[in-house]
């Protein structure tokens, strides 16, 4: 997972690992849940996605919620989480509006 | 009923990765690997598609951790040595490995470098990593023990003053200039584009 620690920007495949255990999910739900949300745009590999749930565990923003159906293991955001997913919202926002405006000066 | 092949393919991944779904075509699903040993049960043919990986570098707990994680996925998988599981005094230094895989000193924390993963073929590539930079990185850590050996096998020619040794060590660079290109390349490409 390579975030800009600096500035804070997450990569696309993080904020929507993050987002898809907003409800508590496994790990095929995951996957399925961004193909599904993006439009069949992004789709996780699995390896990709082992990565950013170990990142995302280690860096606390998300926690084990037990064992689902078959004894998958179960993934929910914890509050440092939902916060960090908030901030990457408000970022992409203010990224929207100053290129909508900068577009629309080139148009100009 | 199984039918066993005979191949040995060390480290080159990819032409292990070729082989068995060139078997998957055919209608021959993996059921067993053992040394040089590959077992295959009949099966539709194009039902099954493979990926191989390199997990040399994970400590025995995080090998098990992720092949866990991938049989939750619902694929199978089978874990295997990269070199016919010869080991001299049954230890092994491994300077390119992540923390906890730098020793390996029992059975279950060596002959498991190589995982291969099999899942149902729904038409859509079958590729483990996502990303450019996910890609680079596992091309990086193919790399890494080739260019450690040929370091070695170097070190060892000049200090001996062997030229078989150094014609070791030279051969040692070729895969690890090969994952070196793959590794720039996708490496290149993440700097504009995530996937």
């Amino acid at each position: 997972m390579r975030d800009n620690a600096k500035g804070g920007a997450l990569t696309e495949v993080t904020f929507f690992v993050l987002l898809s255990v907003v409800t508590p999910r496994h790990g095929y739900a995951i996957m399925q849940f961004v193909e599904e949300r993006t439009g069949g745009r992004l789709v996780l590999g699995a390896g990709t996605l082992y990565g950013a749930l170990s990142a995302l565990e280690e860096k606390g923003w998300i926690a084990p919620a037990g064992e689902g159906g078959g004894r998958k293991r179960v993934y929910r955001i914890t509050q440092a989480g939902r916060q960090a997913a908030e901030r990457e919202l408000e970022r992409l926002r203010q990224v929207a509006a100053a290129a909508e405006e900068i577009l629309k000066e080139g148009q100009a | 009923m199984s039918r066993g092949y005979y191949r040995y393919f060390g480290p080159f991944l990819k032409a292990q990765e070729r082989w068995l779904n060139r078997m998957a075509d055919r209608g021959l699903r993996l059921a067993e690997v053992g040394k040089l040993r590959y077992a295959f049960t009949p099966c539709p043919p194009g039902q099954v598609r493979y990926c191989v990986e390199f997990v040399g570098q994970k400590s025995r707990e995080e090998q098990d951790r992720y092949g866990c994680f991938l049989e939750e996925l619902g694929y199978r998988v089978f874990f295997r040595s990269v070199n016919l599981d010869f080991y001299l005094g049954k230890i092994r230094l491994r300077p390119w490995a992540d923390r906890g895989g730098r020793w390996a000193v029992s059975g279950g924390s060596y002959g498991r470098e190589i995982l291969i993963v099999e899942k149902e073929n729904d038409g859509a590539p079958f590729q483990l990593h996502t990303t450019w930079a996910d890609r680079a990185a596992a091309w990086g850590v193919l790399r890494r023990p080739w260019l450690f050996l040929a370091a070695f096998l170097g070190i060892m020619a000049l200090a001996v003053g062997s030229p078989a040794l150094g014609g070791l060590a030279l051969a040692a660079l070729i895969p690890a200039v090969y994952y070196q290109i793959r590794l720039a390349r996708d490496r290149r490409r993440a700097q504009t584009e995530e996937w």
